[in-house]
């Protein structure tokens, strides 16, 4: 199939930076996730792989050849959009078969491949319907059908699951690795939700403001962050971070104190420590925050407990039993296997 | 429940008094065309008002027997479909440009062709009559087609200029990356997509013609050339004096052609009028 090579991309309007020196090796039928918050340059990036962009400087190359100046009919790429992008005039199955007729395939073949694709996603009884006669997850599912139809070499696919509700986007999102794992196509995948990167990815490259921040597994991402952006935009709540300082070995920040901390560092610094690696603690030895309830909330399967400590709310995944009344002072304990320091400077992660 | 259904069928007989009043009121001006025409001359040309004028065929003989009324009737077709199917060909290509490509002067370009229709039509009469004098097309149907067309193509661009920049951009990425080129996406896409807009803007172009005048009396000198509009003019003065009921009547037959097309598309023109095309 497919191995995609960004090299050094950037693309500028003017003096205005959208990507900038961006590298990424993307493996033959790997599962790409682009996750950032929007205007991070993350759907550029992707536009650049399709050819609907072309980089101002750097070289897009897939399996070895430059593509910069291949239009982007020419590249052997699908792509579906965030807003489906289905043909209003033509019905599913002339959708479907839209991208068979512009590559010349075959008439005689274009029938078995239109009911192949549409079945994929469960779409064969739709194929006479518009459009307009669908509801959002059958219109993305159809959008779907189009993009695998032809076999592309790179499927692409651009916050494809944004405009469904809740419940229908996880059943769409294992749907959609499963036709990635049948059909062994290379994926770029973008999105600002950073469960579907989770879920979906094989590798995650975190973005933020043109930049590529972090790319690692899933696992590399949460539990090995780069810096601040990173270790603030995965999870959910994301990181606590606390600005404060180290001496002697102990972090201090006001109504925090983690003594035993594992790196060289000395003087000012961020520390992160994720709402599930604390714990409400009874003891008042053991604790490394002292604050003030500001919110309780029980969802069911967890209890959401917000500290106020001085100017910052300190989130804490507690057990689901854990009730308290706002005001109350309260002790956190952390596990200190889960700690993370970063520069105070540029947010860095310190080791 | 009985009652909410009552009162729904009562909002319901408002809504058609409302609706129904405005259309009377709407129409009142062609019915009361369509009475001048079927009545004698002499009722019309009476100080006192005649409630119950006698029904008389006498302007709609005339008319048939001593003038070219179909030719007219032709002429006017002829012009005015001619015209914009060349609004067409040449304003669909041109708005998408408008619309989608990027270069430079774009605006101002558009925005010159738009200019084109803020001019005052007598401006150029004189130029224009010798134009197509050098070119020996005075007094031809084509002259005509060829004016109209050039009157209403800045407004045709840009009505469907404004559709087509409706038209979310994904729908064309998407159509690339298919593998469809630009006139693939133009034809295809585009066009079907805004079709309801590019009727509108075709009978907004009709309306206009069928009402063009200065141009038309310019250039046709004889029944070749004449138009409904022109023929009107036939019967304001000269021997006979005005002749009210032939002009009630051709008045009412310039009008049939355009309200014919707008009674077989007017699924898709209320649509056009109404909606941004295509969403979501």
């Amino acid at each position: 199939m497919a191995r995609i090579q960004l090299n050094n991309i950037q693309k500028r309007w003017g003096e205005v930076y959208g990507v900038r020196d961006v590298n990424i090796d993307i493996a033959d039928e790997e599962f790409l996730v682009l996750l950032g918050p929007s205007g991070c340059g993350k759907t550029t990036t992707m536009r650049m792989i399709a050819g609907l962009e072309h980089p101002s400087e750097g070289e897009v190359i897939m399996d070895g050849e430059i593509m910069n100046d291949v239009d982007a009919r020419d590249r052997d790429v699908a792509m579906v959009f965030q807003g489906y992008a289905l043909y209003p005039n033509m019905s599913i199955y002339e959708n479907i078969r839209f991208p068979l007729r512009m590559r010349n395939v075959p008439k005689e073949e274009q029938d078995a491949r239109i009911r192949r694709a549409a079945d994929m996603v469960e779409m064969g009884e739709y194929l006479d319907r518009k459009p307009g006669a669908l509801s959002g997850g059958q219109r993305q599912r159809a959008a779907l059908a189009r993009a695998v139809v032809r076999s592309p070499q790179v499927f692409l696919m651009d916050e494809p699951l944004s405009n469904l509700d809740a419940k229908l986007r996880q059943a769409m999102r294992i749907q959609i690795k499963q036709l990635q794992r049948q059909l062994k196509i290379t994926s770029v995948y973008v999105t600002h939700d950073q469960i579907e990167a989770m879920t979906l990815a094989d590798r995650i490259v975190v973005m933020d403001r043109g930049s590529v921040q972090q790319i690692g597994t899933p696992d590399e991402i949460y539990s090995d962050p780069a810096n601040t952006f990173v270790a603030g935009f995965i999870g959910a709540p994301p990181m606590n971070i606390i600005d404060g300082k180290i001496e002697n070995g102990t972090f201090i920040s006001n109504g925090v104190k983690v003594p035993g901390v594992e790196i060289t560092h000395t003087g000012p610094c961020k520390l992160g420590i994720r709402p599930e690696d604390c714990s409400v603690s009874t003891k008042n030895s053991r604790a490394h925050l002292d604050g003030e309830v500001y919110g309780v909330e029980p969802t069911g399967d967890i209890t959401y407990l917000t500290v106020k400590l001085g100017e910052l709310d300190f989130e804490v995944k507690a057990n689901r039993t854990y009730r308290a009344e706002l005001g109350s002072s309260v002790n956190v304990a952390f596990n200190t296997d889960h700690l993370y320091f970063f520069s105070a400077d540029n947010g860095e992660r310190l080791r | 429940m009985a009652s909410v259904r009552k009162s729904k069928g009562e909002s319901l007989l408002i809504r058609y008094l409302i609706l129904g009043s405005w259309a009377v009121f709407c129409l009142t001006p062609v019915l009361w065309f369509l009475t001048i025409g079927l009545r004698p001359r002499v009722e019309i040309i009476t100080p006192t008002p005649i409630y119950w004028p006698t029904f008389s065929l006498e302007a709609w003989t005339m008319l048939w027997r001593d003038w070219p009324m179909a030719r007219y009737l032709m002429n006017s077709v002829a012009a005015i479909f001619g015209s914009v199917v060349i609004d067409l060909i040449l304003a669909i290509p041109a708005a998408y440009s408008l619309a989608r490509y990027e270069y430079k002067g774009r605006d101002d370009i558009g925005f010159y062709i738009l200019s084109t229709r803020m001019m005052a039509p007598a401006i150029v009469a004189i130029p224009i009559f010798f134009l197509f004098r050098n070119l020996g097309l005075l007094d031809s149907v084509w002259a005509l087609m060829l004016i109209y067309a050039a009157i209403n193509l800045s407004i045709v661009t840009w009505i469907i200029r404004s559709y087509m920049i409706d038209i979310p951009k994904e729908l064309e990425d998407a159509a690339r990356t298919d593998g469809a080129g630009d006139l693939r996406i133009l034809w295809e896409i585009i066009v079907p997509a805004i079709l309801p807009g590019i009727i509108t803007a075709a009978v907004i172009a009709m309306i206009f013609a069928i009402n063009e005048f200065l141009f038309t009396l310019l250039i046709a000198s004889t029944p070749n050339a004449y138009t409904m509009s022109v023929a009107l003019a036939n019967f304001t003065g000269g021997s006979d004096g005005v002749i009210y009921n032939a002009i009630a009547l051709v008045s009412w037959l310039a009008f049939l052609p355009v309200f014919i097309v707008v009674l077989l598309i007017q699924n898709h023109l209320s649509r056009g009028l109404t909606m941004g095309a295509v969403k979501g």
